[in-house]
């Protein structure tokens, strides 16, 4: 993929994490900062099905844009041909990982697995 | 000056008297993601405590919750604002927004797009940064 269509994708990612991260930190204000994080309230927002796709967005949102900034340092730091396609591949391979392990959570608790 | 003694490694970089707050910038931008990138890892492992039930819960919060992880909350609170406030700077900055008219360069050759515009976007992202991080600790330590 051209470098000049991920950095779209990393200014995209970007710009929609900021706005359904700014929604999942107001829901720990709807109530007391400490109450919002009580089991009950955390698992009755992990089974509310819109809430749910929102944390599974932000969840690929910023694991695309988190892994893709690494590899853009890691780039920084040093080129060569097999250095950035190892770097490009070990952050392709940590960001499906990561989603992997965060749906996880968010299917088996939405679905009342727990 | 030998070319040993004029090598003064990521300090020598990373002086902000030498190269000026977008230096700065360009080191907390990337300092900043990289801390949260660790933090949102952290998070998602955080998280998948619940699938252990209200006990694992309960110890995982217990853990987190005291002044110690109030305070890396805090910075990471400041790290996220400066992060996001900045990167907006960066994006309007990449799309020709606020870098000056191009212009022939004449002594003292200063860069068109290094401007007061977008050193105001740095002060603001670093002041944003530090009154989120006060309420932040306001908030977390309020209750």
């Amino acid at each position: 993929m051209r470098e000049s269509t991920i950095m779209k994708i990393h200014y995209g990612t970007a710009l929609a994490a900021v706005a359904l991260v700014a929604v999942h930190i107001l829901m720990r204000l709807t109530m007391g900062y400490a109450e919002s994080l009580e089991y009950e309230n955390v698992l009755a927002n992990y089974k509310f099905v819109p809430y749910a796709i929102m944390l599974e967005l932000i969840l690929i949102l910023l694991a695309v844009h988190g892994f893709n900034g690494l590899r853009v340092i890691l780039i920084e730091l040093k080129q060569g041909p097999t250095y950035e396609k190892a770097v490009s591949y070990g952050c392709l391979a940590g960001m499906v990982g990561l989603i992997a392990y965060g749906s996880r959570t968010i299917i088996m608790t939405n679905m009342g697995m727990v | 000056m030998p070319q040993d003694e004029r090598k003064e490694g990521i300090g020598g970089m990373a002086n902000p008297s030498r190269y000026g707050i977008e230096r700065v910038a360009y080191l907390l931008m990337r300092l900043s993601g990289l801390g949260l990138l660790a933090y949102f890892i952290g998070h998602i492992y955080e998280t998948s405590n619940i699938l252990r039930g209200q006990v694992g819960w309960d110890d995982f919060m217990e853990l987190i919750s005291g002044t110690e992880g109030h305070i890396i909350m805090s910075i990471v609170i400041a790290m996220c604002v400066f992060h996001t406030v900045n990167g907006v700077r960066v994006m309007l900055g990449h799309g020709g927004v606020g870098v000056g008219k191009p212009a022939r360069p004449d002594y003292p050759y200063d860069p068109a797009s290094q401007n007061y515009r977008h050193k105001i976007g740095i002060y603001s992202a670093i002041v944003l940064a530090a009154v989120a991080m006060m309420y932040g600790l306001a908030v977390m330590f309020g209750e």
